[in-house]
């Protein structure tokens, strides 16, 4: 392998579909070399609803990739999201016949029994992501590999989705004559980059708010141990507040990046918000707090949902991050929204950005761009030539081209 | 068989809609708006004493109704035809031994008062005589509408209104089609004095006809409870609810399925569904959608049930008393469990007291999912989510100001 690597991650969006082209250098880092992007357009919440279309915008956004960076973009890695995305830990376990030494087909027989499970028809596995695994009733051993025993045993978190909808979001690409290396859960791309390894072992939840999803994932020892997608948005809270104050949504959007708050409307001062004349649009004075409660209890609703999902899971999950609350995405950027987030989750809430990442542009301080820097981080931890070392080496090795195995 | 003036309009539109239907009769007491009619079945009542007129009539109305087993009557309350000519009708009915089902409008309150309290008395006796009475409120109907609308266009939102519920009325009372509801379902949900009818029809066509009618059903401002803006909204925790789709020959299972179990969803689990399908629309036409409903006794104060067959006789104008046929039908009863698909859960469903009226409630339009209005939704735990949340917590704006 050689030691510039270039890794592309596109991210079909709902607000925009964004590609990154990075290379890779020393110790798992990776440098930022250019950013396509074009609006998106016939994605809703996170899925194709207008197939030509998405495919052209994917087009013109590569293209675009391709100019800034002078590279010929062959090979992407592909996020996915969208709220058929289910997910759920289970446990693999195998009893070898005699104590011997654990070779690499028994790790991969451990993963295989733990997919042994019935999924909804039409449904398909997409990550089988490894937490941990244990020898003879010894928890948490690292690397089983060669040593001895008997009972292997290996738990997962397992996502898995709607069949046909993933492949319709491969299906733009590959039409595209790309090749598709890889499909990553959104959520576990953006983690990539917005947590470090040591937030990832006390437990962080990333909370990845697009324009179309609001996708989660729960860190825990350094495993995943939790993830999931509500179909719940920026999107959403822009046509929220075209439908409350009667804007068109265009102008709502604008509102909403100039103006909008998502803090209790009842701690801030009043006053209004003077929109002016434009063609087809009569200008109007817009009241504050009508905008703000409008954001805020969109805002809210998500974080309350989003807290008895993870309740739900069970285990106390929120009561055991050590490390709080990431958010991140296009919507991180949404004046007050830690504040709300800290109120309902009761954690300590951060917006995160992209870390960790070099490279001449300052993309990775836009927190929209979370997602498709993930991608190619990602990607340079699982296709490192060097044994998997470290937690997150181990983690990626789990699930690496599951899905190109599962879907062709 | 269109009663009054208003009746005499409502199956003239139906005619012109259908032409070639059958069984349409219109009876009036004014010659001038039969002899425009389009409805060929006449029957004029002569002008002068209600109780002669109606002896008159006695023996053409038998011809007309001999050999049917149901009739649907269709009027306007408080004008001074179908006030006098509904009740008495539905009696003469009564009479030949028929089934009779009413759908009458209610005045507008602008229409004045006198109107109104006619209106009130005449149905209290469509009430006690008929077998089901669907009241399609004036009143209701226009509160969801903008407040531009023409007068004009509120009579003719109005008298469509009550055509769509006399089509559904008939269509149900002629149980025909592979699922049918029967006329005891159909009395358990309107034969009860003093309650509102709550009633929602949509018809739509294309792939997505089946939502996209429900949609349009629930929106009709006679299915959203008072004060409140939410579509279908009236239909939470009513014991039962009567829906009829009527269809092309592809009408799908799953689309009827669809259809109860989002009603279901509105109404609560409680709720009682009955499902009648009518499939022999010709292919390609759209499906039509109508739901029924109908509230506990908040509308007036209810009257005590067993009193309606002894006191309806000498309140009728000089009608012949002959109405021993008034007592509920139980021999129908048996056989509804056949042929009535049933979505209940719990059959013990009371009466819920409909909440009263709040003022001052901030009219936000009609809900609106936006821009998301077409795509699929996102329903977590009972909540479109697609809606605003402000919308949903019930949250009041200040309006934008225009300069």
């Amino acid at each position: 392998m050689s030691k510039e690597q270039i890794f592309v991650g596109l991210e079909i969006g709902t607000t925009k579909i964004c590609v990154i082209v990075a290379e890779s250098r020393a110790e798992d880092q990776i440098s930022i070399l250019g950013v396509g992007e074009t609006p998106s357009r016939g994605i809703r919440k996170g899925e194709i609803v207008d197939m030509a279309t998405v495919t052209e915008c994917v087009r013109e956004a590569i293209v675009d990739a391709e100019e800034k960076t002078n590279v010929e973009i062959g090979n992407v890695w592909v996020a996915i999201t969208g709220s058929h995305l289910r997910s759920f830990n289970n446990r693999g376990t195998l009893i070898l016949p005699h104590p011997r030494q654990i070779e690499q087909a028994d790790l991969d027989m451990v993963q295989t029994n733990a997919k042994e499970i019935a999924l909804p028809p039409p449904n398909t596995f997409l990550h089988t992501i490894l937490q941990a695994y244990h020898l003879d009733g010894n928890r948490n051993v690292i690397d089983p590999l060669e040593s001895e025993g008997m009972q292997l045993e290996a738990d997962f978190h397992i996502v898995h989705g709607v069949k046909t909808r993933i492949t319709n979001h491969l299906r733009c690409v590959e039409a595209l004559n790309l090749e598709i290396e890889d499909v990553v859960l959104s959520s576990l791309a953006s983690a990539q980059v917005v947590v470090t390894q040591h937030q990832k072992d006390i437990g962080v939840l990333v909370v990845d708010i697009g324009g179309g999803t609001t996708d989660y994932l729960i860190y825990l020892d350094g495993a995943v141990r939790h993830s999931g997608v509500l179909a719940i948005g920026g999107d959403h809270i822009t046509n929220d507040i075209s439908v409350g104050l009667k804007l068109p949504i265009a102008r709502a959007e604008i509102l909403k990046i100039q103006e909008g708050s998502a803090t209790d409307p009842a701690a801030s001062e009043g006053g209004v918000i003077n929109l002016k004349n434009d063609p087809g649009f009569l200008g109007c004075d817009i009241d504050r707090r009508s905008l703000g409660t409008i954001i805020h209890c969109r805002v809210k609703e998500i974080f309350e949902l989003l807290k008895r999902d993870v309740e739900n899971a069970g285990g106390d999950l929120l009561g055991l991050l050590g490390a709080g609350v990431m958010i991140t995405g296009g919507c991180a950027r949404l004046r007050g929204i830690a504040a709300v987030a800290s109120d309902v989750l009761d954690q300590a809430v951060q917006v995160s950005t992209a870390r960790n990442v070099g490279g001449a542009l300052q993309t990775f301080e836009n927190p929209q761009y979370s997602t498709a820097i993930g991608l190619t981080k990602y990607a340079r931890l699982i296709t490192k030539d060097s044994h998997p070392e470290g937690m997150l080496e181990r983690i990626a090795q789990g699930f690496g081209g599951i899905f190109k195995r599962g879907s062709r | 068989m269109g009663v009054g003036n208003a009746g005499v309009t409502i199956l003239d539109l139906l005619a012109v809609e259908n032409p070639g239907k059958k069984g349409l009769l219109v009876v009036n007491n004014d010659p001038e708006s039969l002899s425009a009619s389009v409805v060929t079945e006449r029957i004029a009542v002569p002008e002068g004493d209600p109780g002669e007129g109606f002896r008159a009539i006695d023996g053409e109305f038998g011809r007309a109704v001999s050999g049917a087993s149901s009739v649907v009557l269709c009027g306007g309350l408080g004008g001074g035809s179908g006030s006098f000519l509904l009740p008495a009708l539905a009696i003469l009915a009564k009479s030949h031994g028929i089934t009779v089902a009413a759908c009458v409008g209610m005045p507008f309150s602008f229409e004045g008062r006198d109107k109104k309290e006619l209106a009130e008395g005449a149905l209290e006796k469509l009430y006690t005589v008929c077998d089901a009475v669907a009241v399609i409120e004036n009143d209701r109907l226009s509160a969801g509408a903008p407040s531009t609308t023409a007068v004009g266009e509120a009579f003719t939102l109005s008298d469509r209104t009550l055509l769509a519920s006399f089509t559904a009325l008939h269509c149900m009372i002629s149980t025909l089609g592979p699922v049918k509801i029967t006329r005891s379902d159909l009395k358990n949900v309107l034969g009860i004095p003093g309650t509102r009818t709550f009633f929602g029809a949509g018809m739509a066509g294309g792939p997505n006809r089946l939502h996209e009618a429900l949609e349009m059903a629930f929106k009709s401002p006679l299915l959203s409870a008072p004060g409140r803006t939410t579509p279908g909204s009236a239909l939470t925790g009513v014991p039962s609810v009567l829906l009829l789709l009527q269809g092309p020959p592809d009408l799908s299972f799953a689309e009827v399925q669809m259809a109860v179990s989002e009603i279901e969803r509105i109404a609560g689990e409680s709720c009682q569904i009955k499902t009648g399908v009518h499939t022999d629309l010709s292919a390609g036409s759209p499906i039509t959608l109508s739901v029924i409903a109908s509230s506990g006794g908040a509308r007036r104060p209810e009257k005590s049930v067993g009193t309606r067959v002894s006191e309806a006789a000498p309140e009728t104008d000089g009608v012949p008393p002959r109405v021993e046929v008034l007592k509920a039908p139980p021999s129908v009863q048996g056989s509804s469990a056949q042929t009535t698909t049933t979505t209940s859960r719990k059959t013990s469903a009371k009466m819920p007291a409909i909440t009263k009226q709040t003022q001052g409630t901030l009219d936000l339009d009609t809900y609106q999912r936006g821009r998301f209005d077409k795509s699929e939704r996102t329903i977590v735990a009972g909540e479109d989510l697609d809606i605003p949340t402000f919308l949903r917590r019930g949250i009041k704006l200040t309006p934008p100001h225009r300069n």
